[in-house]
């Protein structure tokens, strides 16, 4: 991995937001860039090399849509998170349609930030077309839709399968809950209820249970990781 | 006051153009009555002058002077030619004949004249004759004519009635445009008096009514109903900031207790912890409770109305169950779904699952643990309907119409998880959608029906 991957660009105007972000991205590893308005990311985004651009929706100067659109239109690659004030769907599917990759609503918390990051900079990567997914003793076929631990198939619906399928994908990443009802149920709002809990309690039972080890840990307060034990 | 703003006002403003405009119209029409009235009266009088000069002229030419002389001797003297004037001269202007004293001085040329003569009795001031002036072939001078004075009063009677009906009309119809206008003014000046009290005072004041039926009671009576339902979102507005500050604060107060108490106390790493990790659990109970209330807010605003599309609620039902199939399976309740192979209705599908995702949330919550939950969608009468039946506490029958007002809650389920506003964005929803919500009794139970509008093929 080149140094040009742990490098991120934090666009935000409110000098405290952007100090936490730096802080708590700077804490797990990233070098950090802040912009403080749109001039400035279109600057620093146009030089290049970032991993994971982050963009607030509103900047003092350019809006940032605009902002998105430009370093686009610029040839910059690299994955941008979206992350607005504002929550509404038609909001989030106009920052989506200009070029952003995900879309956090503010306030949030960090980890899912760094989850969000983290799973944005794991795209830019380069992404190998496997058939068969192994973490540990778990295997995923990706053709035949079958997963199984030590050999022993576990049966899961399709929809626990794409589950499973994510987190595997993010291994030894965190995955948060609103992470999960993007990608899996592709729903973007918020149930006041813990289903996800439930609907990864009944994955894990099938894939954790009576087995050696725990592959799906919970992660207090945010989501789930699944890792295997070194 | 009143008079001055009768005055000014635009009612009365026209009544004054309308009033022009139809006065100008009645003169006119008089003025044709009176010309045509008074030359035909005169064209008539001038015709039997003219037929009588000539009879006479004839007569001369016939039997002669003296034989004329005679003939208006005898006209004199006949009382059927009373009003008739009549006078023959010689040359030298001396009178032959005729009941005129003597040649009007100012008759000079042959053809119309008209003139005063001194009367010939006490009876009449200076009668006006109208008469003809013929010259006899012999030199002699004939006047035949009428004694004009009754038509040209005739005429000035027509005259003073055309002038007094133009006259009355005006005063009539001015009396008539200033009353309907201080009517209408007072009307209006009742209703703007109102509305400057509620603007100084409250929302309690009402514009009275007269009891007429009529188009400004109608007026007024739409103003206050206006008025009350404006009163009424006052009403909600203020019990929801109420409840929005009670559900704010009470976290909020928690979350500043344990703060000010941490702030207080010695720095030890495991009780900061949890007393943090508490701490961010409450606001963001707290940032949710505002996303929902900004969510509301948004759908009741018709902000998403774009996005309306065919829907097919099978789908949509098919995701809201599976979403919430394992919660059900962990509250041992059976989640079942049923229904029409195809429904379809028009609004937006992520605002549609949200509504019925909540109303199935509630079903699992609030029904009876190891009960029954059916959704179904189906189509009953064209009308695509989705219903969600628990066999669960249900909702008391006056109860019904409140749950969804935001932050109400069930006695029973007061203490539940939840902030009482998944019903009023399921509302809020139904209203965007034009669609109806129905809570009917399941016995035992609740049944939730919601009646979308088909899309039109």
């Amino acid at each position: 991995m080149t140094g040009g991957h742990h490098r991120i660009l934090v666009v935000e105007d409110d000098p405290e937001t952007a100090g936490q972000l730096a802080d708590s991205l700077a804490s797990n590893g990233y070098q950090v860039d802040v912009a403080a308005n749109g001039s400035e990311a279109l600057s620093r985004g146009i030089a290049g090399g970032y991993a994971v651009i982050t963009i607030d929706r509103m900047l003092p100067d350019i809006d940032g849509i605009a902002v998105m659109r430009r370093l686009r239109d610029g040839g910059v690659a690299a994955p941008m998170l979206i992350i607005s004030a504002l929550g509404e769907v038609d909001d989030r599917v106009r920052g989506l349609r200009a070029g952003g990759d995900d879309y956090l609503v503010k306030p949030f918390s960090f980890v899912e930030l760094l989850a969000r990051v983290e799973a944005l900079g794991r795209r830019s990567d380069t992404v190998v077309k496997e058939t068969v997914l192994r973490v540990g003793d778990l295997a995923m076929d990706l053709v035949s839709r079958t997963a199984s631990r030590g050999g022993k198939d576990i049966w899961l619906l399709p929809r626990e399968f794409q589950l499973l399928e994510y987190l595997v994908r993010n291994e030894g990443r965190i995955v948060s809950r609103a992470m999960l009802l993007q990608h899996v149920w592709d729903l973007h709002f918020d149930p006041t209820t813990n289903i996800i809990e439930v609907y990864v309690g009944r994955v894990r039972r099938k894939v954790d249970g009576q087995q050696a080890y725990p592959l799906i840990h919970t992660v207090r307060g945010i989501g789930y990781c699944l890792r295997a034990p070194r | 006051m009143l008079l001055a703003k009768t005055l000014t006002s635009s009612t009365f403003k026209l009544a004054l153009i309308a009033i022009g405009t139809f006065g100008l119209i009645v003169s006119g029409i008089l003025s044709y009555v009176y010309l045509s009235t008074s030359s035909y009266v005169r064209g008539r009088s001038d015709r039997a002058i003219k037929s009588e000069c000539s009879d006479l002229l004839a007569a001369n030419d016939r039997i002669g002077r003296d034989g004329l002389a005679a003939l208006i001797k005898q006209r004199v003297a006949d009382g059927n030619w009373a009003d008739h004037v009549y006078l023959l001269v010689d040359p030298s202007l001396a009178p032959l004949a005729g009941n005129l004293q003597a040649w009007p001085s100012t008759v000079t040329t042959e053809g119309w004249t008209e003139f005063r003569v001194p009367p010939s009795s006490a009876r009449m001031d200076q009668p006006l004759i109208r008469a003809m002036l013929e010259r006899l072939p012999n030199g002699d001078r004939l006047l035949v004519g009428r004694d004009i004075g009754d038509l040209d009063s005739f005429a000035r009677q027509i005259k003073m009635a055309v002038f007094l009906s133009v006259v009355l009309i005006f005063s009539l119809a001015g009396v008539a445009s200033i009353l309907i206008t201080r009517r209408t003014v007072g009307r209006i000046e009742s209703i703007n008096t109102t509305s400057r009290a509620i603007m100084l005072s409250g929302l309690d004041k009402r514009i009275p009514l007269r009891g007429s039926r009529d188009e400004w009671d109608r007026v007024a009576e739409n103003l206050n109903l206006m008025l009350d339902r404006i009163e009424m979102l006052m009403s909600e507005v203020k019990q929801v900031s109420d409840n929005v500050a009670h559900d704010l604060r009470t976290p909020l107060t928690r979350m500043r207790g344990r703060l000010e108490k941490a702030y207080h106390a010695q720095r030890n790493g495991e009780i900061d912890q949890s007393l943090i990790g508490d701490t961010i659990a409450d606001l963001d109970a707290v940032l949710r409770i505002f996303a929902s209330l900004t969510r509301i807010a948004q759908i009741e605003a018709h902000t998403r109305k774009g996005a309306f599309c065919t829907v097919d609620l099978v789908e949509v039902v098919g995701k809201v169950v599976e979403l919430y199939d394992a919660a059900a399976e962990q509250d041992g309740t059976c989640l079942t779904v049923a229904g029409d192979r195809a429904v379809f209705a028009v609004g937006d599908p992520d605002l549609i699952f949200d509504a019925i995702a909540n109303l199935v949330d509630n079903a699992i919550k609030h029904g009876r643990a190891g009960g029954d939950v059916a959704v179904a969608s189906e189509v009953v009468d064209g009308t695509p309907v989705i219903s969600i039946d628990d066999d669960g506490p249900g909702i008391p029958a006056d109860e019904r119409g409140q749950v969804f007002k935001r932050f109400y809650r069930l006695e029973h389920s007061r203490y539940a998880p939840g902030n009482g506003l998944g019903l009023s964005l399921v509302a809020a929803v139904v209203r965007l959608h034009g669609a109806r919500i129905e809570m009917l009794d399941n016995s035992p139970g609740l049944k939730v029906q919601v009646w979308f509008s088909a899309p039109t093929t």
